[in-house]
């Protein structure tokens, strides 16, 4: 058993928030110029950059496909992004589930076929580590997606959720993953459809629908919440144009 | 971006004649205009982002950790990682390599010592989330940003341990962290910097960009700390990903007279790199952007 009071009598957890509540969610696109689409994203305290190139020629004969675009993911777990320093090698069994989860999710979410024979490249770096790092990387490759002008048939939204005794607890930062079975959703825009399901260990079956419900909640939040960034950049962008 | 052969023959006329002509209009000795933040990990002792307008980017972080000072041959530790490369390339180890050699000649290491048996190990960890140009002057000058944002926990406990069997203890307090030069006790920290320099007939460049690289007769690569060249000066080919149809000697006097050029005219980047530092440190925003 851990420690820490996960979760209080009175409803509040660790961080003091309630179990429905997200952690501070900041989000910025278009960050790297150099570019062709760029997002850095901030859930709690985890940081993400995410950098994308394409649609491109494959500079690879091998990596052409006649009828739909090839999403090629790159991560880059820096050393210093968790608390104790250690170093991540790229054919670590976890980076490696990581990233096909993800080529799966953007290869359905994306309209692929609209780029047949292109390669598009997405760069990810994750600067800081603090719970649902799935998650916040999934959320920074959707804003850089969208910035690059990548058709997608909506956001794909991620967040983390996790069983505390009978209660699900949204959006879990590292005190609280570290201590409970949680999974991580990406839903698919506002509807209950979702992408990815990332389940690393074991959940009650009779308390999985009541956990999905809460995690698609914070999904439609999220979404939101990056709606308005890509929204109020798209502005500022036609105001310079127009002036 | 490879170069035709007319292009490359009209860069390296225009740089070989009397008063050369840059191809992005640049004196010799001007650098290009940098952007950068310090202090933006929570997790870090110290870190910096710096990016230059092509789009190069480079991120530092400094972690410490308290060692036995007797198990440990060296109190600061390199780590090297460019995207697109990988960890055990040449490029890769190259760069790392240098990095090590410059501070291991001229950091104060002797200083990390916290007591009679322990001292800090500090780990900088430099990525280079793209680049254009040769990155080495763009890592160094992200660690100089990093390391003059580091702080460490303030000791509590005895100096001397020498005669007991204690650990050191650290204040809780982190308003009382110690920035490296008050834990140094020195009142001008200053980093090491790399300078690179590229070569074309009688006329040196400092900072070439990717175009001048590929046209360069030779590079140098120039430690520089505290208004003075110093050790580690290595000549290189620049250009990394092109055969330097160019690339041949050069004279001895060259070096001798680009030293004392440089000399004079470098103070200028470790003053706005220290305006910097002292603008972030005034409004902590705690953001990268």
């Amino acid at each position: 058993m851990s420690r820490l009071e996960l979760y209080s009598p009175e409803g509040l957890r660790v961080d003091g928030r309630r179990w429905n509540e997200l952690r501070r969610f900041d989000c910025k696109i278009n960050t790297h110029p150099a570019f062709d689409g760029s997002s850095y994203v901030e859930q709690g305290n985890s940081k993400v950059i995410c950098m994308v190139r394409g649609p491109m020629e494959p500079p690879m004969r091998s990596q052409v496909n006649q009828t739909q675009a090839v999403i090629e993911m790159n991560l880059n777990i820096a050393s210093f992004s968790t608390l104790q320093r250690r170093k991540r090698s790229k054919n670590d069994k976890r980076m490696i589930e990581m990233k096909t989860t993800l080529e799966r999710t953007f290869e359905q979410s994306v309209m692929s076929h609209l780029y047949p024979r292109t390669l598009i490249e997405v760069n990810v770096q994750v600067l800081a580590q603090d719970g649902a790092v799935l998650a916040t990387m999934t959320n920074a490759i959707t804003l850089a997606l969208i910035d690059a002008g990548v058709a997608m048939y909506d956001y794909v939204s991620a967040v983390s959720v996790g069983i505390h005794d009978q209660t699900p607890l949204l959006d879990l930062n590292v005190l609280e993953e570290n201590d409970m079975s949680c999974l991580t959703i990406g839903v698919v825009g506002k509807s209950e459809k979702l992408a990815m399901l990332l389940l690393e260990d074991k959940m009650p079956l009779d308390k999985l629908e009541n956990a999905l419900a809460v995690a698609i909640a914070g999904g439609h939040r999220i979404r939101d919440l990056m709606d308005d960034e890509v929204r109020s950049h798209g502005n500022q962008r036609v105001s310079k144009l127009t002036s | 971006m490879l170069l035709s052969p007319a292009e490359r023959s009209y860069i390296y006329d225009s740089l070989c004649q009397k008063d050369p002509i840059r191809p992005d209009g640049r004196t010799p000795l001007q650098f290009r205009p940098l952007e950068a933040t310090t202090d933006f990990l929570p997790g870090s002792n110290g870190s910096a982002r710096i990016r230059i307008a092509d789009g190069s980017e480079c991120i530092v972080s400094v972690k410490s950790k308290v060692v036995l000072s007797e198990k440990e041959a060296n109190l600061i530790e390199w780590d090297v990682d460019v995207s697109g490369y990988r960890d055990d390339s040449n490029f890769v180890s190259n760069l790392k390599f240098s990095l090590t050699d410059l501070y291991m000649k001229n950091f104060p290491c002797e200083k990390l010592k916290l007591t009679a048996k322990y001292s800090y190990k500090l780990f900088l960890d430099c990525i280079i989330v793209s680049h254009s140009s040769y990155p080495l002057t763009l890592a160094t000058m992200a660690s100089y940003l990093a390391l003059k944002s580091t702080r460490l926990p303030l000791l509590v406990s005895e100096v001397d341990d020498s005669q007991v069997e204690e650990q050191p203890t650290f204040s809780d307090d982190w308003e009382k962290a110690q920035y490296l030069a008050e834990f140094f006790k020195t009142e001008s920290f200053s980093p090491p910097l790399y300078i690179t320099v590229g070569i074309v007939g009688e006329n040196v460049f400092v900072d070439p960009s990717e175009t001048e690289e590929q046209v360069l007769e030779n590079g140098l690569l120039i430690g520089y700390s505290e208004k003075k060249c110093i050790a580690p000066i290595t000549n290189l080919n620049l250009a990394t990903n092109s055969n330097n149809s160019n690339f041949k000697g050069f004279t001895p006097a060259l070096l001798i007279s680009t030293v004392d050029l440089l000399k004079g005219h470098l103070s200028s980047i470790v003053d706005a790199l220290d305006t910097l530092d002292k603008q972030d440190k005034e409004d902590r925003t705690q953001s990268i952007f």
